[in-house]
């Protein structure tokens, strides 16, 4: 490699005419799946190009095939009007396309400058790794990308922003023609994605056409120049994004209108006191929070990464232990401190991480619903299967779980209808307190108003919802009464009326 | 949409047959077995030689279904060999010195559950990966029941009680084969049918969400091991009134062989899967393959080579039929 990389064409005239990279016809058929259905995809030098749609509607696959990871069936690719054969990643790195995948695919013992050149490190005279080289050329790149990253600093220990530039950088260093961005923001602070953004239109001021692959529509808007669409493997639209509204992307990702987002079911907030947490502090985290939640409404948490909204959902709930503070539900202390404590005084959590901590994937779907209140269905010890059976069916039925039978094995089911299993799991059991954590993460649009009108219907139904998000529409439309973290403190509690974006960051901040 | 579920009645029922394939594929090899044997060596079918291998599984029995509970909650116990060997002696030594079955009986599952106790509580307490907090166990065991007697415990009373728990017979059915279906039944009947069996499952298939539902998982987990201790407590008197004395030498590999039918049966080590009736297929299996290569009078260090192709065998096919399903 030589140092030539660093430069190449930069401000020279871009010929935008012909597409960087043009997929024609692409066909992909996985075992009883379509997966990709004559999809056609171009793209033009220096234009972020958003690829959209709900799970399972041919994103992965597409981008998975520019990436060499998966052979496509039929269709051909032309790299700048050449057609070319990509059959690995090699190829396609070869070929100048670079994706940067949701999972970081870097060397985390590894330094960054190791990892920018993983694929071939520059040698001396003697045949000796030209480590000067390496550390000087990988400071040239970032500064190229106007991010800096310590070429020295072990990859592993640099946050998931930061992984990212590096990932950037390595596609520089391969003079990518094309960077596939995947979810790039789905572990980032609001701050993190700005610096992000500038980064990625930085490339595209370099004259590389990238392609953001996203499902959240207020990125979308702010970052892309074209939003192509797919749904159940078809290429739906390709549109600049001045043509597209909020409602019209839903519709084209979805197939159907969405009239509201967070319809309010509910009435007016505001029971009486469900639960009272006093200077609540953990050993890690928490650091005296107080707040109480009232039967019929949602308090929603804000905070950014780190600011320990899930570690105090899993101490509300009796789940990590605490150092100091009350836990009241329903005036009733939560002592000893543990889940059983805490289910048997009905305060229960919906885990934002539903794989690890909520679901037994191999488990049937009527046995992960009834697994907080299998006792309702024993006698003596003995479980009453058909009655387990019909109480499980009777939530199927009205939380419209989309399943085969209730046999089938969980993990089999979509992010969505997980969920509402989850859900029905604490319905079944009663609980006076809810704390659900990241709701909506996984989930797709469609199935999203679905989880925010259950929500609704949990405070309607007079249950006290604590939820824990990130996202700021999901805090707007459905809480009752904002509170905001930041470090493990409690910065601000507001009514929704009195709440605005900028409120609510400032609070964030400290 | 509830055209839907109700579409998938007999959906249930397929699943079902696919669950008890892996059974069904065992349940040939077991058939294949059994008639191969036959074929070569008619004696094998013999009403003696049928209970021999009865017995011989009956011991093995005993012990994997506690450990079939025990694996299904994601945790396994390599102790046990060591342990039968040590219960054996302790059971023996306590008869010896009380005249008494019972308090013999008592003092071997005091031992043996105690053992499970001390494991359980070494993993759920002490957090140490079961895998590696049995071995530590087992070697404390084989160095231990050194320091307890340097040879074997002779039987000095020759009580009548004591020599039919291995070798009695009730009718033409030995004692142990006895003592082997009873746990046997109560052991599939709890998994089966019961809270605490879904429990077992549940904490084998995901930990947290166990707990997260305000179930302590952790009791559940010293709930297994002690149970498979006392399996072991009750195998070792079975073994030590076959042998006539406690042997510390005896059930070395017990833990092998006890596993290997566990996983042959089609439980998963990864936990939260698996089934009784499979481990006792995959006794029989293991035990008749034992039979036949002394029947047919093959070189017997074979009994254990033949058992370890089998068991890889067995779970390629598994996996085999498993992508099949995917397809």
């Amino acid at each position: 490699m030589s140092v030539d990389f660093l430069h190449p064409g930069e401000g020279a005239a871009i010929d935008t005419d012909v597409p960087a990279l043009e997929l024609r016809g692409i066909d992909k058929r996985f075992p009883g799946v379509v997966a990709l259905d004559n999809v056609d995809f171009t793209l033009k030098p220096g234009k972020i190009h958003a690829l959209m749609g709900e799970n399972g509607a041919g994103k992965s696959t597409l981008i998975k095939i520019m990436a060499g990871v998966y052979g496509k069936d039929a269709g051909t690719i032309r790299m700048r009007g050449r057609e070319v054969d990509i059959q690995s990643p090699r190829d396609s790195l070869k070929e100048g396309i670079k994706v940067v995948f949701q999972e970081i695919a870097l060397i985390s013992e590894f330094t960054v400058a190791e990892n920018i050149f993983l694929e071939g490190y520059p040698t001396g005279r003697t045949g000796s790794i030209d480590w000067k080289k390496i550390r000087a050329d990988s400071a040239a790149l970032f500064n190229r990308i106007g991010f800096n990253v310590d070429p020295a600093a072990r990859t592993g220990s640099l946050p998931v922003s930061q992984q990212q530039m590096v990932e950037i950088a390595r596609a520089l260093a391969h003079e990518a023609r094309v960077v596939v961005m995947d979810e790039p923001t789905s572990s980032l602070t609001p701050n993190e994605v700005s610096l992000l953004f500038t980064v990625i239109r930085r490339l595209a001021s370099l004259g590389i056409a990238v392609v953001y692959v996203s499902h959240k529509l207020d990125e979308v808007f702010e970052i892309a120049d074209t939003v192509t669409v797919l749904r159940d493997g078809r290429h739906i639209s390709t549109k600049p994004i001045g043509e597209h509204s909020n409602d019209t992307l839903i519709q084209d990702m979805i197939g159907r209108r969405i009239d509201n987002l967070f319809p309010r079911q509910r009435g007016a907030a505001g029971g009486k006191v469900a639960l009272s947490v006093e200077k609540l502090s953990t050993a890690r985290k928490l650091d005296e929070v107080s707040f109480e939640a009232r039967t019929g409404e949602v308090l929603g948490f804000f905070g950014l990464m780190g600011a320990g909204r899930t570690e105090l959902a899993k101490a509300i709930v009796g789940y990590d232990p605490i150092t100091a503070g009350t836990i009241s539900v329903d005036g009733q202390r939560l002592t000893p401190h543990d889940t059983r404590t805490g289910v048997r005084l009905g305060i229960g959590l919906l885990t934002e991480d539903r794989k690890s901590e909520g679901l037994m994937g191999e488990l049937p779907v009527y046995q992960n619903a009834s697994l907080a209140s299998l006792g309702a269905f024993a006698r003596m010890g003995f479980i009453d299967t058909a009655k387990e059976h019909r109480a499980v069916q009777d939530y199927v039925d009205r939380f419209r779980i989309k399943t085969p039978s209730l046999f089938q094995q969980v993990k089999n089911l979509s992010g969505g209808n997980q969920q509402k299993v989850l859900i029905s799991r604490w319905l079944m059991r009663g609980l006076k307190v809810i704390v659900v954590d990241e709701p909506t993460r996984g989930i797709d649009v469609g199935a999203k108003s679905e989880i925010f009108a259950l929500i609704d219907r949990l405070a309607g139904e007079g249950l006290a919802v604590v939820m824990m998000t990130s996202e700021m529409p999901e805090l707007l439309g459905l809480a009752d009464r904002i509170a905001v973290m930041c470090e493990g403190r409690l910065t601000a509690i507001m009514s929704r009326d009195e709440a605005t974006q900028e409120k609510i960051l400032n609070a964030a901040i400290g | 949409m509830s055209e839907l579920t109700h579409a998938s009645a007999p959906k249930r029922f397929i699943g079902g047959q696919l669950l008890g394939s892996s059974q069904l594929v065992l349940g040939v090899i077991l058939a294949v077995l059994c008639i191969a044997i036959s074929i070569a060596a008619p004696q094998f079918h013999s009403e003696a030689n049928i209970i021999a291998i009865l017995r011989q599984c009956a011991l093995v029995l005993v012990v994997a279904s506690g450990m079939t509970m025990l694996i299904i909650t994601a945790e396994v116990d390599l102790s046990v060999g060591a342990s039968l060997a040590f219960v054996g002696c302790i059971g023996m030594a306590v008869l010896n010195s009380t005249h008494s079955l019972a308090l013999g009986m008592l003092a071997a599952l005091a031992f043996a559950g105690g053992v499970g106790l001390f494991n359980g509580l070494v993993v759920t307490r002490l957090r140490v990966n079961s895998l590696i907090a049995t071995i530590g166990t087992m070697m404390m065991l084989q160095g231990g029941v050194y320091l307890f007697t340097r040879e074997a415990v002779q039987n000095h009373n020759q009580l009548a009680s004591f020599t039919d728990l291995g070798a009695g017979y009730v009718g033409p059915v030995p004692v142990p084969v006895i003592l082997a279906a009873l746990i046997f039944v109560v052991a599939y009947v709890t998994l089966r049918f019961t809270t605490l069996g879904r429990y077992l499952y549940a904490v084998g298939a995901n930990e947290k969400a166990v707990r997260l539902s305000g179930v302590r998982s952790e009791r559940l987990k010293l709930f297994a091991f002690v149970v498979t201790g006392l399996c072991v407590g009750v195998a070792g008197m079975i073994l030590s009134s076959l042998m006539n004395a406690g042997q510390p030498t005896a059930g070395r590999g017990f833990e092998l062989t006890v596993i290997a039918a566990v996983i042959l049966g089609g439980t998963s080590l990864l936990g939260g899967r698996g089934s009784l009736f499979g481990t006792l297929l995959g006794v029989l299996v293991l035990k008749v393959i034992d039979n036949g290569i002394i029947i047919l009078g093959w070189n017997q260090d074979l009994q254990m080579v033949v058992p370890g192709v089998v068991i890889i065998l067995a779970t390629y096919l598994d996996i085999i039929r498993n992508r099949a399903n995917v397809r």
